[in-house]
């Protein structure tokens, strides 16, 4: 649907790691004495970049022109996945935005995943009016989710794909738990919870190793047993419940659409031949 | 001038989403429940007063709907998670114990009067803005903002405004769903009912969404562009290169002992090399306009009404914050003051002076 060029991954890479920079920045901080530090007003820089390299991306995916039914498509499952989110509302980890994520990535591919991981949550925050310096974060972690589904192994089918993508579901869900933290981590710095007795702050300018290991301490503490576990668990209950009819239902409206193909024009002069090539019937899976 | 200034016609959606964006704004400001009440009224008054017939100017409803649906579900979630801040207890449930690491999750328990207002204050305010935007998609044209969108985004853009259109379509999908269920007599509970209507809304959204491609088609949307293979290179080339720069910047502005050149003028200039790219991308896209929307006296009208309630509010929050953010410690009635109140009632302003919709059925004749 929305293929990857060579160009395309490439931009789509590089904007990754520079995404990635900014999400883990608290970690790469090293305080030079005499030097110009950015510490501090680094995140803020990052706020006003962000939106930008998303948009060059989703320019850059959609350079050659986007299929009327990939957009449409597109369209609609950012729709559903915008309807999907405010259910759980996001108490205690029920986020129902990610599985229908998961699931589309997988069956139509990791730029359409990258692309539909971005429309879905500002659709939603359209919606949901949740416009804020978070959204472009937002944005950028989900469209990871989207397009790695789409990266997974291909030939597994059946069963051992919906293992698969359960496995795949608490992963991220962890994930995308772990890295907003992160990001989201230094403007409470100071933060100190009364049943551990150690700091678990952000320390500018400390070694790597040991705001890492402050920030795992406070990640676990205060989210992942909680927050992200709620996550991951609804993840793996939607995806075991209604994973295989939703694959189903994506797959059948992918063949449906036919991508790719495009009707022709007959010379003039020769008979109407059906542009649409008939397929063989999938056997049940 | 004036003498047209009151023919029906469709106001630029711009317009529109600039005036709600400007009680949304408004309403982030405070959570006093007057002013939230009073931004919903003037949203629900001037919508009532100039909405067309189109199938998103009827979706209103479920915005005020949804609006109810978050007020109740944040009371209802404070109950349950948790909900003993503040002294004024009004309610003791028995507490579900969780062990330790389930950190900040609490299952019922004591509940005090703080808390549960405090959800309702909360709820009152996200239920206002959404409350806002369901005016501006009731009023504005979604399909007259793919104009407005640069034209490098001009495919994702309107892969958004779909998204935005079809929303409401899906609860009439789910309705319709469960009528025909419980005309098949269909009772099942749990998992399976819960199948038998995602899987069919799914369905129909996904066929729906094939309909829409097809009259796309139809009218002509996906006409290439006319880059050579030259310009698509160069502007591969300023993306990819302008990249590059950003992530040399970012990684020298994160690490202090990179040189500082390497820092905030590496990153300004890849920044721009990759706008310039955007920009070319957007080149490829040569589209004339049919009948452009243009701006008018009533778009300035409309928009100013919306910027000034916006402007009231941030300077009341400046200047008087104490009744925009009623206290949740001293429990009171919350208070009222004549500023923000006249600001707000600025918003009601596009009910009388923009120009009424065109409607295909004129509700009256005249003489």
């Amino acid at each position: 649907m929305i293929r990857l060029r060579p160009r395309s991954a490439v931009v789509l890479t590089l904007a990754s790691l520079a995404g990635l920079m900014m999400f883990v920045w608290p970690l790469l901080v090293r305080v030079e004495p005499q030097s110009m530090q950015h510490g501090p007003d680094a995140p803020f820089v990052f706020i006003g970049i962000l939106p930008i390299l998303i948009v060059v991306v989703l320019a850059e995916l959609s350079e050659g022109g986007m299929d009327s039914k990939a957009l449409a498509m597109l369209g609609v499952l950012s729709a559903v996945n915008a309807a999907l989110r405010p259910l759980g509302a996001g108490t205690a980890g029920i986020e129902t935005v990610f599985f229908m994520l998961v699931l589309a990535g997988r069956v139509f591919g990791p730029g359409f995943g990258f692309v539909l991981g971005c429309t879905s949550l500002f659709a939603s925050a359209l919606l949901t009016a949740g416009v804020g310096p978070w959204l472009p974060f937002q944005m950028l972690a989900s469209a990871w989710i989207g397009m790695g589904a789409g990266l997974l192994p291909r030939r597994v089918t059946g069963k051992a794909e919906i293992a698969m993508l359960v496995g795949y579901g608490i992963v991220v869900a962890y994930l995308f738990g772990f890295i907003m933290n992160l990001w989201f981590w230094p403007f409470i710095t100071g933060a100190e919870v009364d049943y551990y007795s150690g700091s678990i702050s952000y320390v500018p300018g400390a070694p790597v190793l040991e705001n890492l290991h402050r920030f795992v301490v406070f990640t676990v503490l205060t989210s992942t047993a909680g927050w992200d576990t709620g996550r991951a668990i609804t993840n793996t209950v939607a995806i075991l419940v209604v994973g295989p009819a939703v694959l189903a239902v994506l797959r059948r409206a992918a063949r449906k659409a036919s991508y790719g193909e495009s009707g022709t024009f007959a010379p003039a002069g020769e008979p109407f031949s059906n542009p649409v090539r008939a397929r063989p019937p999938r056997p049940p899976s | 001038m004036f003498g047209t200034y009151f023919l029906p016609r469709d106001l630029h959606p711009a317009a529109w989403w600039v005036w709600a964006l400007g009680l949304a704004t408004a309403a982030s400001r405070t959570t006093n429940p007057w002013l939230l009440g009073l931004i919903i009224a003037v949203a629900c008054l001037v919508v009532v007063a100039r909405r067309g017939e189109a199938p998103w100017a009827l979706a209103f409803r479920l915005y005020l709907v949804l609006a109810g649906f978050i007020v109740t579900m944040r009371v209802v979630f404070r109950v349950i998670f948790g909900g003993a801040e503040g002294s004024t207890i009004i309610l003791r449930l028995p507490e579900i114990p969780l062990p330790a690491w389930a950190a900040g999750i609490r299952l019922f328990g004591a509940v005090s009067a703080e808390s549960v207002l405090g959800g309702f204050y909360d709820g009152l305010r996200l239920a206002t803005m959404v409350v806002c935007l369901g005016a501006a998609n009731a009023l504005a044209n979604p399909k007259r903002l793919l104009k407005a969108m640069p034209a490098a985004l001009y495919e994702v853009g309107t892969a958004v405004t779909v998204a935005l259109s079809v929303f409401p379509q899906l609860a009439e999908s789910v309705q319709r769903v469960r009528q025909a269920r419980k005309l098949r007599g269909g009772t099942g509970k749990g998992v399976r009912a819960l199948r038998g209507i995602v899987i069919p809304v799914l369905a129909d959204a996904l066929d729906r969404s094939l309909l829409l491609a097809a009259s796309m088609d139809s009218r002509g949307y996906g006409r290439a562009g006319v880059a050579t293979t030259r310009a698509r290179a160069a502007t591969g080339a300023l993306m990819v290169v302008g990249l590059l720069g950003v992530c040399v910047g970012v990684y020298a502005t994160l690490d202090g002992s990179t040189p500082r050149y390497l820092a905030t003028p590496v990153l300004v200039a890849g920044l721009a090399v990759a706008v310039a790219g955007f920009r070319a991308a957007g080149r490829r896209v040569h589209r004339s306009r049919y009948r452009p929307d243009r701006w008018q006296l009533a778009e300035v009208v409309v928009a100013a009404s919306g910027v000034a309630v916006a402007v009231v509010m941030f300077g009341t929050s400046r200047v008087d914050p104490t009744n925009l953010n009623p206290s949740l410690i001293t429990l009171s009635w919350p208070l009222l003051s004549w500023p923000p109140l006249l600001g707000v009632l600025a918003g009601v302003v596009p009910a009388l002076l923009a120009p009424p919709p065109v409607l295909a059925t004129p509700e009256e004749v005249p003489a």
